[in-house]
């Protein structure tokens, strides 16, 4: 077995958390449940992964069977790395077979005729996902396999999720590899970026909560409220009531999708006082503005009942899920309304 | 001079002007004021007609003639309890229906297979200025654009009906697949090749024929996105099977074009010649 890929396989092992190891390798399904029993995976993680390169070792890995193990891990952690949506336009209006070979095959192709040097896995998963990762080399280098770039791809879908380390010279290979493959035309990034994968989906294939009015009866919202003493009276309860049920209609009753910040790009005019002549020129005044959250949307949701801000929220704030961005630039309106609009 | 005398005269003429057209406008808004309290009196007397018979109608039930314009509470209700009728039963056949909302109207599409009710879909449409879709729930490989850019604006229950049909069909599709994995499992041999709109399956089975295992390939297409049966189906054996086998073949992929996936499996798992 290559140097380079025992390495490989030693660091990757290394990187999950020790109580992980089992179910992981058990995923990869290279060793064998016998040659698995064998492992201690109660000492430290250095000799455990000394024991797993000796297995592959044995089974004679090479690289394509450890790219299948990184795959894996990132499938699992994909919360660590930072996503960008691209979204993919087509001209024609056909019916879409979308063949998985057919796919796999053009895109490794068209890759590599533009470069030899990389390493291609793919691996499918129940969601229709399709995972490919790719580790780039040079024309005169083999591989790096430690600064990999992963690319999700929902088959009959305009969208994919690419996370790429810090070489971001192959991108437009990627993307053009993308296009072909899938039978589009075009790609372009759309201005949303996060860490959590699972909400980029959501997102942008409209499957968080939306609240629809329906004649579905919704079973009433029981007014779970501990027995209070009577004594209190609520003076506002009508105002939170009114709060509770905007909140209900802009934001849905299901948890939120999972976005880490929103940034606002401002080139507005300053608006000041005539009097306060602060700025002579006239000039944009640029400003940028940026929200971060362990969860952004949660956080905006609970503004408003929190007492926090008034309800309805800005629609600059509640229009992420459905406008599927989070990074915006904001310009003067050139018309009669002193508002600024959001442009595309 | 003779300017400023000119210039007062201008001026004299000027305020002349203003005055003229202030008295212009002072009457037509007299005018106006004048047409619409005629036309408040004759509203007024005709609200006034309808409560006097009204209440002459009220206290005589018996013998009063009742006026065909005014039904009675009862059958009003009647009425009510058929429109909605009508309403569940429209809803029960196409499992479209609709409420209005305060910019629009808000359709719920409710998809169904052979009796197993599936997913439901919602639809926001605005209505002003023009028609005009502002949230969905359609998955989105659904060509939704498509349907409603040639449906939309020109007859929208042809537009609900299209995409019911084709949202139908994807539920069904997918049941049949799903139906298909979670049941003849056994049968199966790999991973099973699918995609988001589940209009191409390709997967590998086993076959039994006097005590042996032979394998089949079947690739199945459904190239009309309306229709859950594939129109086109390939079913072929490894290349090293014997002869016979392509007659089963054959008549599998037959069975497989008429049936639905998880129905005809059963009849795939031996090789008994044509199945008719």
């Amino acid at each position: 077995m290559d140097e380079t890929v025992a390495e490989y396989i030693r660091r990757t092992v290394l990187k999950i958390p020790r109580d992980e190891i089992k179910t992981m390798l058990q995923k990869w399904g290279f060793l064998s449940e016998m040659q698995l029993q064998a492992i201690n995976f109660h000492q430290i993680k250095e000799n455990i992964s000394q024991e797993v390169v000796q297995l592959c070792e044995e089974n004679c890995a090479d690289i394509k069977q450890a790219a299948v193990l990184d795959i894996i891990y990132n499938h699992i952690y994909q919360n660590k790395r930072v996503w960008t949506v691209y979204q993919m336009t087509k001209t024609g209006e056909e019916m879409e077979f979308f063949d998985l070979t057919d796919f796999k095959k053009k895109f490794k192709r068209h890759l590599r005729s533009a470069l030899k040097n990389v390493t291609i896995s793919f691996r499918e998963y129940e969601d229709n996902a399709i995972w490919i990762r790719i580790a780039w080399g040079t024309p005169y280098t083999k591989p790096n396999q430690y600064k990999t770039c992963y690319a999700v791809y929902h088959s009959q879908t305009p969208y994919v999720f690419i996370s790429t380390s810090i070489l971001k010279s192959n991108l437009p290979l990627l993307c053009q590899a993308l296009v072909v493959a899938s039978n589009y035309h075009d790609i372009r990034k759309i201005e949303l970026r996060g860490h959590s994968l699972k909400s980029l989906e959501d997102i942008v294939f409209k499957r968080h909560s939306q609240n629809f009015q329906t004649y579905c009866p919704r079973p009433l919202q029981e007014r779970n409220v501990a027995p209070e003493d009577a004594r209190i009276i609520r003076e506002d309860r009508s105002e939170k009531e009114r709060i509770q049920r905007v909140n209900s209609e802009i934001f849905g009753d299901g948890p939120q999708p999972k976005l880490e910040f929103a940034q606002y790009k401002l080139e507005t005019m300053f608006r000041r006082d005539p009097k306060m002549d602060v700025l002579d020129k006239k000039e944009p005044f640029r400003c940028l503005v940026k929200f971060s959250s362990p969860n952004l949307l949660e956080s905006l949701k609970s503004l408003a009942p929190a007492g926090m801000a008034d309800a309805p929220l800005s629609p600059l704030l509640t229009c992420i899920p459905h406008k599927a961005r989070n990074y915006f630039k904001i310009r003067e309106k050139k018309e009669l309304f002193p508002e600024s609009f959001v442009s595309p | 001079g003779m300017f400023t005398h000119l210039e007062m005269l201008e001026r004299q003429a000027h305020e002349a002007a203003l005055k003229q057209e202030e008295e212009e406008q002072r009457e037509e808004k007299l005018a106006r004021l004048k047409a619409r309290v005629q036309e408040l009196r004759l509203q007024r007397d005709q609200l006034q007609a309808k409560v006097d018979l009204q209440q002459k109608g009220q206290p005589g039930k018996e013998g009063a003639v009742s006026d065909p314009a005014q039904p009675s509470a009862q059958a009003v209700v009647e009425w009510k309890i058929k429109s909605i009728e009508a309403m569940l039963k429209l809803f029960y056949l196409t499992g479209i229906s609709g409420k209005w909302t305060t910019r629009g109207v808000c359709f719920c599409i409710s998809t169904a297979y052979e009796g197993t009710y599936l997913d439901f879909y919602y639809l926001d449409l605005l209505i002003k200025p023009e028609v005009q879709i502002h949230r969905h729930s359609i998955p989105i490989f659904i060509p939704l654009e498509q349907i409603a850019k040639k449906y939309l604006q020109t007859d929208i229950r042809r537009f609900l009906s299209v995409l019911s049909d084709h949202l139908n069909a994807y539920v069904g599709r997918r049941y049949q697949a799903d139906q298909l994995q979670e049941h003849f499992s056994d049968q199966i041999v790999g991973t099973m090749q699918r995609n988001s709109l589940c209009n191409l399956l390709v997967f590998n089975y086993n076959v039994s024929s006097k005590s042996q295992t032979f394998q089949f390939n079947v690739r199945l297409l459904y190239e009309d996105p309306c229709c859950s049966l594939p129109t086109e189906v390939i079913v072929s054996a490894t290349p090293d099977a014997p002869r016979f086998l392509a007659e089963v073949a054959a008549a599998h992929s037959d069975l497989l074009r008429h049936l639905a996936l998880h129905k005809a499996f059963p009849s795939l798992r031996s090789a008994k010649g044509s199945v008719h």
